[in-house]
């Protein structure tokens, strides 16, 4: 370990349930308890929400990318029948404040844009209306009178920019948002001892989640309490009420969030703080429950969720023997108009940027770069697909230039199974491992020997066939200390040590298990799991669990799922709860059998005297008995009525960042492992590729539900090839976004899909969460576009084709093999 | 993205469609509604009169005229592309179905909706011209016919006027012999074309002969493909002909030229599928 | 403009309504009729959603008005099956994990229907092209295709007990 990590001790497990076989529900594929109401149509997502009195709200946007706002007529909008207010950024101003920034120091954003407009489709007036279709006709007789300014959409020049080109002059005198460098360990001298230095200059565009249901809040205004009611498609529930209270003028406490069913989330309905604000204040104005979903232009062009797009300039320090020494880079990213939460997703990659090889240190430059589109937010890899990707092209550079096969030089420089807990540069620590295994099981799986006697088959008859291996890490829990480690020292912002996740649960006098989670559905399985984890260690039926959700006023710890974490999170409040009912139903059972606690056990819904057959008290009994007959029990308050707890499980394993930031301290530390094998066939012609064959091996720890996290890893996959193959946001010289719509934006169908996927699992568990489980819900999108990369690369090796940049879509592909081919005619 | 208000009209019988196409200048015929609501719900378009042709029984039809396959205004694309006639009579136009749109849309849309419609990158559009059909386009005082090189004057532009509707579309069956090939490149399958090519053509001791041959996606609107044809006019098949009159059109056209599809991709796109559907049309001529 | 009078028949009930002509058939069956279970994607036709049966047809409802259905039989998921009735397709669709987020659902739901309806076994690659219009952004597809197999088999089973001799 290098000396600079000396500082960051790994704490002792807290884990109390050891990963073991032989349990009962654990490790089932139960179907999913979330599904009968959905597949009747009876979700409750957000557009199902109706408010008595409830008016709805439509928007007018910018079609500018940058634009000053001259002046905006509303009155012949107001005039529309059915019209109950038409409202400017300025009003809005009356009763909202600037939205809530995680970034230090932060980029003011307004929830409606005031004086300017730094993107196309940032909203400048809302109408509140009797319906959607009366709002849009109000919406489209808003004058507004526009002077527009230079538009920034290159990453590169809008770094120069100068002038009316600069988007937030009052703070900020360039387009450059922050310039933060970090170097963990001996990154100098490792360059300066290393045989050759690896250089490639890397392109990652901007797509993004695009979940098949928009955002959308339904907000009321509680004019005698002085609060809001509001319900929110986002993952973040719990805690938003403490980001944005500040925005809204309420206290937290004022402000009761209700959470729905979220059809997909993917990370971009984490961050919707901004039409939360805009709703609420509206409900406000208006004086009206208001309810506002985005449509799908909208979502494309407003969301503040488009995913990372960054232009690196990467170099990787490797010894002759082909051993990696070090890794640094100097990342230009393209933010888009604000800067919601700083460093964000660089700091996120740091959990697992050197890749599951061993690398001694590792330096990197951030640039944020401020454009005319719209902000970033969170999407599944938060940042970490882009440098798995990064890395895994580094890698393949690296055998290219060695000369070595690209398998066996990543199985040299991977971290060996008795090596774990493993530390890597940035003082994140990797939990446990077998990237070995995970290996081994992929190439049998794909057959790669087979498939390498094909390609050169194959190529022989002059096709373009290739195969690609990328072999990822896929971090999952995250600590606290990811939202803020990386900004700067001087004003670190909100430097908060907590990520919890918590439960109640309650026996009622039927015997039913009633739990409460503090956490909304996203298209995960909260229930499933719950339902499952809580039937292992309670012994009951898992169709005595019922689940609710709590609303932010009634339930918070619960930060929800997001980065990987919820199961293994909420698995550590459902041993807490279990144990602490567990505790009860012994006390309470053990006196209504007249024995000892200490001689009676949880057997099938039941305390039962232990070794004794027909000994028992069902749980039903139990808590009847506890709930209504408290004079059958002794006095004092270990026997008070009623059979029900609140447990909280805080994050298993975090440290403190360095104070002078020589580390960053544990972080991100649950870690799975991923390894895809692919093979394509590219048309030269038409740049089309074609996927032949697919194996993804992932390893993410104990599995509760092997079904559910297949459905994961599949649907993360299919993620990944939309973003390698198909997906990207395209804007054109004045910031206008082309294709901000499903026709053009162009997301895997079921034609896209290859037919034959063949899915594996191993199970390393951690030691540290308990059972051993770790986060699965992003793998897919963390490994596909490395292996589909590589195996594009591979196919056109005969023609000298490097991809340096995603997606390659057909055109852009062939673009490529267009000028590959050129050059080869030139060089003859 | 709501439609704006119209005035809605659902006439029984063609004539008392015609007449309130002939009242209302500005009205939007319904068909299918496929490409005209989306426009819609944009708000792209905004009609004051929605004439709604769907109860119109009459205009519901495929049918064989001799030589002739007449297509009504309301013959859903399902229906057409399950057609035992179609796939006997116009085995180009029953494959051609599987690179349009999807199951859903198939159902609604028709086939003289989407000729209206008149996309540059839809498929129907340059097929016609390849089969030389003819548009039959009526109003209140008559009908007359357009041959479909002449209807797609530009993107969204044909030469239906105000007041007239595409009732039917007349395809010329291909006489017997021939062959015929269909190719195209989208990001997707059911996309819009990057580009498509078919053609049709025979061979007569050993020659090319009535070569036709038409593209979507390069250019305003769907293309004849004049220059290939005449260079193929006459000439033994060949894959070297080929490539080079493809390379030749290919040079000659004027792509839309996007951000995200270059001018020269499509370009690309007709070098490469061009050749491909004549050889495949080669294999199929008899 | 002037409302319309409709009648048509919502998951075998006869309903009449009165309708603004401009009124999709989404935003109708969501609001009107009171049937949530149709989602709304894109309104612009790609995602398949709001795919329901319209006369025993797979269609859009984001790209039909109401207006239109005067005297239609409208099926929406609702009509499918009951908490304690699932049809086979959503039993199929709940053992083989064909869903997560759930929102694409009820318009897969209604492209199987279809399908099964017209190709009682069907391909692999037919399975593919009858929801190829259908967007997911969960699943990747592989368990919705393996669900609709597995209907298709259901389905199958009950019409050959249907029809022998009790």
């Amino acid at each position: 370990m290098s000396s600079h990590l000396k500082s960051n001790v790994i704490p002792p497990s807290r884990q109390r349930e050891k990963p073991r076989a032989g349990l009962t529900w654990i490790g089932q594929s139960i179907k999913r308890v979330e599904d009968p109401r959905i597949l009747t149509g009876k979700g409750g997502y957000i557009d199902d929400v109706v408010v008595a009195g409830m008016a709805q709200a439509a928007m007018v946007s910018s079609p500018h990318a940058h634009a000053r706002i001259v002046s905006i007529d509303t009155s012949k909008a107001k005039e529309v029948p059915g019209v109950i207010g038409v409202y400017t950024g300025a009003d809005l101003a009356t009763v909202v404040d600037p939205c809530p920034s995680f970034a230090s120091p932060p980029v003011p954003q307004h929830a409606m844009a005031i004086d300017k407009v730094r993107h196309v489709g940032e909203v400048v007036a809302a109408v509140v209306a009797e319906d959607r279709y009366i709002a849009e006709d109000a919406a489209a007789l808003v004058e507004v009178e526009w002077e527009v300014l230079p538009a920034n959409v290159d990453i590169e020049a809008s770094l120069e920019a100068t002038g009316d080109a600069v988007l937030h002059p009052d703070d900020r005198k360039s387009n450059c948002a922050l310039d933060e460098s970090f170097a963990f360990g001996p990154v100098e001298a490792d360059f300066a001892a290393a045989d050759r230095v690896i250089t490639r200059r890397l392109r990652w565009n901007r797509s993004s989640a695009q979940a098949i249901e928009t955002c959308g809040v339904v907000a009321q205004w509680d004019a005698f309490k002085g609060g809001y009611t509001i319900h929110a498609n986002t993952n973040f529930y719990s805690f938003i009420p403490f980001v944005i209270g500040g925005s809204l003028r309420v206290s937290p406490g004022e402000l009761k969030m209700i959470p729905v069913l979220t059809g997909g989330s993917f990370g971009s309905k984490v961050f919707i703080h901004k039409i939360i604000i805009l709703t609420a204040g509206l409900a406000r104005l208006a004086g009206v429950p208001v309810k506002y979903i985005e449509d799908r232009l909208e979502h494309f062009t407003n969301s503040d969720s488009h995913g990372s797009d960054r232009l690196y300039d990467c170099e990787l320090a490797v010894m002759e023997d082909g051993s990696f020494k070090s890794m640094r880079f100097t990342v230009l990213d393209d933010y888009g108009a604000y800067l919601q939460f700083g460093v964000g997703t660089h700091g996120n990659a740091m959990a697992q940027v050197t890749g599951p090889y061993r690398i001694g240190s590792f330096g990197m430059r951030v640039i944020a770069v401020l454009t005319n589109k719209c902000q970033q937010g969170p999407y599944r890899g938060f940042g970490s697909e882009v440098t798995n990707w990064v890395m895994e092209r580094m890698v393949d550079a690296a055998a290219e230039e060695l000369g070595r096969d690209p398998l066996e030089l990543r199985e040299q420089n991977m971290i060996q199974p008795d090596e774990f807990p493993y530390m890597i540069p940035t003082g994140n620590i990797y939990d446990s491992g077998n990237f070995q295994e995970v290996l081994g099981q992929a190439r049998e799986m794909f057959d790669l020997d087979t498939w390498r006697a094909k390609v050169r088959a194959a190529r022989a008859e002059g096709r373009c066939v290739g195969v690609g291996v990328a072999t990822c890490m896929e971090r999952s829990v995250y600590g606290p200390t990811e939202w803020w480690s990386l900004n700067n020292r001087e004003t670190p912002g909100f430097t908060l040590t907590s990520t919890p996740e918590g439960i109640s649960a309650r026996i009622d006098p039927s015997g039913k298990l009633f739990v409460t989670l503090n956490s909304c559905m996203v298209g995960n399985s909260p229930e499933t799991v719950v339902t499952q984890i809580l039937a292992e260690r309670l012994t009951v039926d898992p169709a005595d669990v019922v689940i609710n959700y709590a609303d932010s006023q009634t339930g918070f710890n619960g930060v929800g799922p997001q980065g990987s974490r919820f199961t293994a999170m909420v698995a550590g409040a459902c041993v807490t709860a279990s144990i602490r009912l567990e505790e009860k139903l012994k006390r309470f059972g053990a006196h209504m059998l007249q024995r000892r606690p200490e001689d009676v056990e949880l057997r099938g819904g039941m305390v039962a005297v232990k070794g004794l057959k027909d000994q028992e008290k069902s749980f039903a009994e139990i808590a009847l008995t506890s709930s209504f007959f408290r004079l059958s029990f002794p006095d004092g308050e270990e026997f008070d009525s009623g059979m029900e707890t609140t447990a909280v499980y805080d994050h298993p394993l975090s440290t403190d960042p360095h104070p002078e930031r020589e580390h960053l301290g544990i972080f991100y530390p649950i870690v799975g492992h991923i390894c895809h094998m692919v093979a394509v066939e590219v048309d030269p012609e038409t740049g089309k590729v074609e996927i032949l064959d697919y194996a993804a091996v992932h390893d993410n720890g104990t599995i509760v539900n092997p079904r559910t996290l297949g459905g994961q890893v599949w649907g993360g996959t299919a993620n990944g090839i939309g973003t390698t193959l198909s997906e990207q946001f395209v804007y054109d010289a004045d910031g206008q976004f082309t294709n901000p719509n499903f026709a053009e934006f162009a997301m895997p169908t079921a034609h896209e899909m290859p037919t034959n996927f063949k899915l594996g699992h191993v199970e390393t568990p951690s030691p540290y969460t308990e059972y051993g489980i770790k986060g699965g819900g992003e793998g897919g999108r963390l490994g596909a576009p490395s292996a589909l990369t590589s195996a594009i690369e591979d196919a056109l090796r005969d023609r000298g084709v490097k991809i340096a940049a995603l997606p390659v879509t057909p055109p852009i592909l062939r673009g490529l093999i267009r000028d590959a081919d050129a050059a080869a005619v030139a060089a003859e | 993205m709501k439609p704006a208000a119209f005035e809605y009209h659902r006439p029984d019988d063609l004539p008392s469609a015609l007449a309130l196409l002939r009242a209302h200048e500005d009205a939007s015929v319904l068909a299918g509604g496929q490409s005209l609501v989306p426009m819609m719900n944009y708000r792209l378009a905004q009609p004051d009169h929605l004439v709604d042709i769907n109860r119109i029984d009459e205009l519901d039809f495929i049918r064989a005229e001799s030589a002739v396959i007449v297509i009504g205004a309301l013959a859903r694309h399902r229906t057409i592309q399950s057609s035992p006639l179609i796939a006997e009579r116009l085995p180009m136009v029953a494959h051609a179905y599987e690179w349009i749109a999807h199951a859903a849309v198939r159902n609604r849309g028709t086939l003289c909706g989407n000729l209206c419609h008149a996309d540059p990158a839809s498929e129907m559009p340059a097929l016609m011209q390849v089969l030389e059909a003819e548009m039959v386009l009526a109003r209140a005082d008559g009908t007359r016919r357009v041959p479909a090189v002449e209807f797609f004057t530009g993107t969204y532009e044909t030469a239906r006027a105000a007041g007239e509707m595409l009732t039917e579309v007349r395809i010329p069956t291909p006489p017997a012999g021939s062959g015929w090939g269909f190719e195209e490149v989208s990001m997707r399958k059911g996309d819009f074309a990057w580009a498509a090519v078919g053609c049709q053509l025979r061979i007569d001791n050993g020659a090319l002969v009535d070569v036709r041959m038409a593209a979507a996606g390069v250019g305003d609107c769907a293309l004849r493909l004049r220059g290939i044809e005449a260079a193929l006019e006459g000439e033994p098949p060949s894959a070297d002909l080929f490539a080079q009159a493809a390379h030749d059109a290919a040079e000659a056209l004027d792509p839309p030229d996007t951000a995200a599809v270059s001018a020269d991709y499509r370009r690309d796109l007709v070098r490469a599928l061009a050749p491909r559907a004549l050889t495949a049309a080669v294999a199929r001529a008899e | 403009m002037d409302k319309v009078a409709i009648e048509l028949t919502v998951n075998g009930r006869a309903r009449q309504a009165l309708v603004a002509p401009r009124v999709l058939l989404s935003d109708f069956i969501r609001q009107q009729l009171a049937l949530p279970g149709t989602h709304v994607g894109c309104e612009h036709g790609v995602c398949g959603s709001c795919n329901v049966l319209v006369n025993g047809v797979a269609v859009r409802s984001c790209l039909m008005f109401a207006v239109q259905l005067d005297g239609a039989e409208l099926t929406t998921v609702e009509g499918f099956g009951g908490a304690d009735t699932l049809h086979p397709i959503q039993e199929a669709f709940w053992e083989e994990h064909g869903l997560q987020c759930g929102f694409c659902t009820p318009g897969m739901l209604a492209a199987a229907s279809e399908l099964l309806a017209q190709t009682p076994d069907p391909t692999e690659a037919e399975i593919r092209e009858a929801i190829a219009g259908n967007l997911c952004r969960c699943t990747g597809y592989q368990y919705i295709i393996e669900a609709i197999r597995s209907a298709a088999r259901k389905l199958r089973e009950a019409r050959v007990e249907t029809t022998e001799p009790v």
